[in-house]
């Protein structure tokens, strides 16, 4: 059966399009995703991600429990701050990927991709034997909102809000008297906050923002921006850029991992090697220059022979270009500015390899 | 503006006005697929049979097939919504007709159109 949030009704009400995504009845827009992309570009918007996973970790050994699961150094994880994280098999695969917060002694919390939750929870427990430490599933008590864009600092300062976290940090408060965890993090590449609280006031504290931010032009905004503003910021999306058959090297996800962690890790073997030696397949960004859109599973060709696949392609409303994230065969001569074709429709189209982000970010 | 048009299952609209046989894509579909951000269509004189794949319209989320409603040869195509796509979101029925075709195409072609008020009823 598909599952809703609690703020299903709402999305309906709006006259969102709902769609199937995850097992989740969700809003993938509410009237045009090209103008939702831009509200949250330009102004602000509310994302219901309420969806995703929140896992709590806590014990004695909570720290180094984590830091076996994920490549990420959690030691140098100060009080109330955040980092990006994956959980990885060992073979370095990616299970998920993942935001870890310290959010006091020997208690973090986990927020994971919707898709993944079951997952994740699963493997955790097989890492448990020999940990003190307790797995607790919290997705089912918490909504999850998300304001982002440049307007959301004066849509909390209205609500009472004085000051934000620092970018990737959380802080518990209030916000109409209810209590919240705010943190300075999104999926977007624009500055703003997730805000995390208990199912019963969710609908009220969406209500709320919205009536807020109506003067800062703020619109409800449904996964299909959402899907288009992580883009711009290349950022990768959990099945369709990340998967188990590919390591955060591949990825290009190096910048996530110490090279001076000196606990063990899952898939720390493989991850080392491919830091050494380099990797057979790497993730590079596109843009199109031949008409036409790079989507997801078309194939990437150089010199007539096909190198690799595209995993997420489209529009960049922002830029008003085509992009995407392609992995394609570590062939050195194939960097930024380099020439390569997509297969769209059985005729290749040209297109450049550029820089990523595609868009400068303004959440760091 | 509807008046005569005919429209097939998978949401191709032929109408015929002053002589000449007008495909476009209905506003249901145009609907469906939310803001339309890519067009793609075939080269002026190309033949197509009823049924095939004439011409590809992508919304934000997808590339769709768009099927020609009777067999027929291209004539003229709307530039507009190459250069100008969301134009298809804006008046699908109207200014933003896909492609104007040459046809013979006899009265069996015909059977499985729909009024377009009868069409609106299935859809909706």
């Amino acid at each position: 059966m598909t599952k809703q949030t609690i703020l299903h009704d709402r999305h309906v009400k709006l006259g969102a399009r709902m769609v199937d995504f995850a097992g989740w009845d969700m809003p993938v827009q509410y009237v045009s995703i090209i103008d939702e992309h831009k509200t949250v570009r330009e102004n602000a918007g509310l994302f219901d991600v309420s969806h995703m996973g929140e896992i709590v970790i806590e014990g004695d050994d909570a720290l180094p429990f984590l830091n076996k699961i994920v490549p990420q150094n959690i030691s140098i994880l100060k009080d109330k701050k955040a980092v990006y994280c994956q959980l990885t098999n060992k073979d370095g695969g990616i299970i998920d990927d993942l935001i870890i917060y310290n959010i006091e002694h020997n208690k973090y919390l986990i927020v994971v991709n919707a898709s993944r939750a079951d997952e994740d929870i699963n493997w955790m427990a097989l890492n448990k034997p020999g940990f003190d430490i307790r797995i607790i599933n919290q997705s089912h008590n918490y909504s999850l909102l998300a304001l982002q864009g440049p307007k959301a600092k004066d849509i909390m300062k209205k609500m009472g809000i004085e000051e934000l976290p620092p970018f990737f940090s959380i802080k518990r408060d209030e916000i109409f008297n209810i209590n919240v965890w705010i943190s300075r993090t999104g999926y977007t590449g624009e500055d703003g906050v997730e805000i995390l609280l208990l199912n019963e006031f969710a609908g009220y504290m969406w209500d709320k923002i919205l009536e807020y931010g109506k003067e800062f032009g703020i619109k409800p905004i449904g996964l299909g921006a959402r899907d288009t503003l992580r883009l711009e910021a290349s950022m990768p999306l959990y099945g369709n850029d990340l998967d188990l058959d590919t390591t955060p090297v591949e990825a290009g996800l190096s910048w996530s991992i110490p090279k001076d962690k000196t606990e063990d890790y899952n898939g720390k073997a493989v991850i080392e090697e491919q830091l050494k030696n380099g990797v057979t397949k790497r993730l590079i960004g596109l843009k199109m220059t031949d008409r036409g859109i790079a989507r997801h599973g078309y194939d990437v060709y150089y010199n007539n022979e096909k190198i690799g696949t595209v995993t997420s392609g489209g529009i960049a409303p922002t830029r008003g270009d085509n992009i995407a994230l392609a992995y394609i065969k570590n062939l050195p001569e194939i960097k930024v500015g380099s020439n390569i074709h997509i297969m769209i429709r059985e005729k290749l189209h040209n297109a450049e390899v550029v820089k990523r982000p595609f868009i400068h970010k303004h959440n760091h | 503006m509807s008046e005569g048009m005919l429209c097939s299952k998978s949401h191709e609209y032929i109408l015929e006005q002053n002589g000449e046989h007008i495909i476009g894509l209905t506003d249901y579909a145009v609907e469906q697929l939310g803001d339309i951000v890519f067009v793609e269509l075939p080269e002026v004189g190309a033949t197509f049979k009823k049924g095939e794949t004439f011409a590809t319209v992508e919304s934000v989320k997808a590339a769709s097939e768009i099927y020609m409603p009777i067999s027929g040869t291209i004539k003229e195509i709307n530039e507009d919504i190459i250069s100008s796509p969301e134009l298809l979101n804006e008046d699908p029925l109207g200014k933003a007709w896909l492609v104007k075709v040459d046809t013979d195409a006899d009265e069996a072609e015909y059977k499985d159109l729909m009024e377009y008020d009868d069409y609106k009823e299935e859809v909706e």
